[in-house]
């Protein structure tokens, strides 16, 4: 986590995606958005790695009980919602970094807090807002 | 889990909310005024109100038919009640009192509809309305509930056939509007003409419309069901269980296949020609027949027509005309005929009589039921329908032209369409003044900023009072609520595309917010934030520049936080209670401002909003940079903007943009923080300034010194790189610098 001023002309560390081009490059910067936990560290910590799964497992029942209908949608919000604090606090860890300008750009910028909320917070309610209305069009989910 | 939910519901109930707003009754006399006024807002009706025969023991049927002293049962379909006066030795009949749910079920700005009871006399001219029940916000806190009371008065001693119109009306009469509340009065005004003309016609007051009747082509093979289906000519009308207000179910609360039997390729392939036979042998002239089989947990027939043999969850609508069925317009239908139909458990022919209905027209089918509300339980009347519209080839000539209904969301933007050109105006004006930022900040220095500033002022004044005052455009708070909650229960189009300044408003902020930040709309074109920033200035030209004040750094940069807390907050308690949120976002004194008028709210209204604007004289900003929950929802998603403003590796050292940026943006080390730059452009215009950018003004003089020219400012802020050129070989060696 960044605690010192960030300085005016932002550094713009190398993304861990930067030298791959092409479908691996998308591939890669999806996983770098879908998952907090930097893969390096996750490899070494073993409590990280079982608490990290249970709870990527439980956010992912949550999900799953959605659609087949064995829960409502504000029960799903709740969830997300809890998701998305633990999110941002593993990636203010172990990815505090936030991309810079365009989208399809590749510059990063340090992370604060804030930017780290934003972000997550944005990145999940477009996520959480497609898997909703999904499933909310298929019908398997009521609220 | 559901017990927490549940046990924060009932601390947020309306009987807690009116417990609070009583004690503030008590605290502020003055406050207490618009609550107290609002009487019928989520007003607890009985429940017997929308089944009951006695109508009248519910509900005060006088007071919209003054001079009747008894009333009857509810009759009819839809029911309605006829109300009498004792005249010597006999009854006379003055007219007809209706509840407008009964008939209709057209929502209000809320989503929910505005209960009504309507008064009409014989000779079908209104005699009065009484709100009973309504569940619009803008009307408990905003505008004075008096304003809805005032408007349904309107249309007294008017006859139910006239062409009565919001605003001016060309050809027909024109109702005073309720500013600020377009939605609710122009869903109102379909109330009233619609439930009144569905009574008239139906005690003869106006005569239904003679459309021309259908006629059919000879097939030339019979279609299956999937063909049926396919071409239209079977159309299918399907309630879940959530659609009333239910717990969710597999199977849906009421599913049914329907249509038209008349036309010989539809009702052979459906009865079979035999039984096709009969029936066009038992109908009499101008008669129709159509056909409905039922699958779900409901019943479609009811059991309305076993008490009084009416099918009282049936009704076919077509344009203004409504017809219903009694258990002599029904027939037994026992079998389908056509290959591949799905199998059902309930079926039935029914039999149009009036002459008014043509088959060769677009009709609907309505099933009429109740919804239960998922917050108070209390049920109200909801019609769920089905267009239904014979397939061109089963009619001699084809479909015959139709003028349809317009939308509501299509009248107001007809309506607005010059002030909406206006509005458009206005933003393009705004994004290309601000995507020539580049020329426009090197057009300017720091003590003459006016090529930004003409382009910025003019898109203030324009916007407190065009977009402010005139069209009441303030994007607020409870509009994003409003999406949150359209995302998670239904989405409506029709309820975003009826305010349309706001919609287009809204294009423009997602548009802007995503390219280049909040700051386009908070710094450039929101009404209130622009009306505080000028008074402002306005106090300083004024002689108030000496007390004039920033907020110390360090406190605004822990009171910058409160306004993500009020947002986050309202977002949260909305999915609780969306009116007690709703009443929570006046927080924000747009409302106070601009769509009611300062001095037309009681006092604590009126302190705070003029507070903060009389703070903003001395204070630049005050209720943007701190308390603002639009802010703070805009200022998210601007972390990601595209394009930021420029900085330099000496804007960490040097403080010259952080003391004169207004929006104290820019933080010890000189980096800009996005979610808080209102873009003002102030930093950029010194940017470019070499008489005013220490970086610039040092090189400059140092060039000046040295007889070096002052080559023009980069894209990156310096003046551009002084190259060396080769030497030239001639009689002298040396080189010289360009």
């Amino acid at each position: 986590m960044t605690t010192r001023p960030l300085p005016p002309v932002l550094p713009t560390p190398l993304p861990p995606w930067h030298q791959a081009r092409g479908l691996s490059r998308i591939t890669r910067e999806l996983v770098d958005h879908l998952l907090p936990w930097d893969l390096g560290d996750f490899r070494h910590h073993t409590l990280v790695q079982i608490g990290s799964t249970l709870l990527a497992g439980a956010a992912t029942l949550v999900w799953w009980l959605a659609a087949s209908g064995q829960t409502r949608g504000l029960v799903v919000i709740a969830w997300w919602l809890a998701w998305s604090a633990m999110e941002t606090w593993v990636r203010c860890l172990n990815k505090p970094y936030v991309k810079e300008g365009p989208w399809w750009g590749r510059q990063l910028r340090p992370a604060g807090v804030m930017d780290m909320i934003c972000y997550v917070g944005f990145k999940n309610l477009l996520l959480g807002s497609a898997l909703f209305l999904t499933l909310k069009a298929l019908g398997w989910l009521h609220v | 889990m559901a017990n927490a939910i549940s046990l924060l519901r009932h601390f947020l109930s309306r009987a807690c909310l009116l417990s609070l707003l009583r004690l503030a009754c008590v605290l502020f006399p003055c406050w207490g005024q618009d609550a107290a006024l609002a009487a019928a807002y989520e007003a607890p009706l009985p429940p017997e109100l929308h089944d009951s025969p006695r109508l009248c023991d519910y509900v005060p049927c006088q007071e919209v038919i003054p001079g009747a002293d008894s009333f009857s049962e509810r009759r009819g379909r839809p029911p309605y009640v006829e109300a009498y006066r004792q005249n010597g030795g006999s009854r006379q009949l003055l007219g007809y009192v209706f509840l407008s749910t009964d008939i209709v079920d057209i929502p209000a700005y809320s989503g929910k509809p505005v209960v009504t009871l309507i008064g009409m006399d014989t000779q079908g001219h209104f005699t009065g309305a009484k709100v009973l029940k309504h569940s619009e916000p803008i009307l408990l806190l905003g505008i004075p509930e008096s304003a809805l009371v005032h408007f349904i008065g309107q249309y007294t001693g008017h006859f139910v056939g006239e062409r009565l119109e919001i605003g001016s009306a060309p050809d027909g009469q024109g109702l005073d509007a309720i500013s600020g509340a377009t939605v609710t009065v122009i869903a109102q005004n379909q109330v009233m003409l619609r439930s009144a003309a569905e009574v008239a016609k139906q005690v003869g007051i106006l005569q239904p419309k003679i459309r021309p009747a259908a006629r059919f082509t000879t097939p030339d093979h019979l279609p299956d069901w999937a063909e049926l289906v396919q071409t239209g000519a079977v159309q299918r009308l399907t309630v879940s269980s959530t659609d009333v207000g239910r717990a969710p179910t597999a199977q849906p609360y009421i599913d049914l296949w329907f249509g038209n039997l008349n036309a010989p390729a539809v009702g052979r392939a459906i009865l079979g020609d035999m039984n096709y036979g009969r029936l066009m042998a038992d109908l009499k002239p101008g008669e129709q027949a159509i056909f409905i089989i039922g699958n779900g947990l409901e019943s479609f027939k009811g059991s309305g027509f076993v008490r009084g043999g009416i099918y009282d969850r049936l009704k076919v609508d077509q344009d203004d005309d409504a017809f219903t069925f009694r258990d002599t317009d029904y027939q037994n239908l026992y079998t389908v005929a056509a290959k591949g139909a799905p199998p059902y458990h309930e079926s039935g022919i029914f039999i149009l009589r009036s002459p008014a209905f043509s088959a060769a027209y677009p009709w609907t089918l309505a099933f009429l039921g109740n919804r239960a509300d998922q917050e108070t339980g209390a049920k109200t009347f909801a019609s769920f329908e089905q267009e239904y519209w014979l397939p061109a080839q089963y009619l001699e000539g084809g479909r015959p032209q139709v003028t349809r209904r317009e939308a509501t969301w299509v009248k107001v933007w007809r309506d607005k369409a010059w002030e909406l050109a206006g509005f458009v105006v206005l933003l393009a004006w705004v994004v290309l003044a601000y995507g020539n930022r580049d020329r426009l900040t090197r057009a300017s220095r720091r003590e003459q900023k006016w090529p930004v500033n003409a382009f910025k002022y003019s898109a203030w004044v324009v916007s407190i009072l065009f977009v402010g005052f005139h069209a009441k455009a303030q994007p607020s708070i409870t509009q994003v609520l409003t999406w949150f909650h359209s995302v998670v229960y239904q989405w409506k189009w029709a309820l975003f595309l009826s305010d349309p300044f706001i919609f287009l408003f809204w294009i423009f902020i997602i548009v802007t917010v995503l390219v280049w930040g909040r700051g386009l709309f908070c710094g450039w074109l929101c009404p209130f934030g622009s009306l505080s920033e000028l008074l402002f200035k306005l106090g300083g030209r004024l002689g108030l520049k000496r007390w004039q004040r920033q907020i110390q750094k360090p406190w605004l940069d822990r009171l910058k936080w409160v306004k993500y807390g009020i947002f986050w907050g309202l977002l949260a308690i909305s999915f609780f209670s969306m009116s007690l949120a709703e009443q929570l976002a006046e927080i924000e004194p747009f409302k106070t401002t601009f769509l009611v008028g300062l001095f037309q709210r009681s006092w604590p209204y009126t302190l705070f909003a003029g507070g903060l604007l009389g703070l903003s004289l001395f204070v630049e900003r005050p209720f943007c940079k701190i308390l603002c929950p639009l802010g703070a929802a805009l200022a998210m998603p601007t972390t990601f903007r595209w394009f930021g403003l420029r900085r330099k590796a000496e804007c960490g050292p040097c403080t010259a943009c952080a003391r004169g940026c207004g929006a104290q943006a820019i933080d010890a080390s000189g980096r800009i923080d996005s979610r808080e730059c209102l873009l003002c452009l102030d930093c950029m215009v010194l940017y470019h300034d070499d008489h005013a950018c220490p970086p610039l003004a040092q090189e400059r003089k140092r060039r000046e010194k040295a007889g070096l020219p002052l080559t023009p400012i980069g894209r990156d802020g310096y003046f551009i790189p002084l190259v060396v050129a080769p030497a030239e070989p001639g009689p002298k060696s040396g080189g010289a610098r360009s």
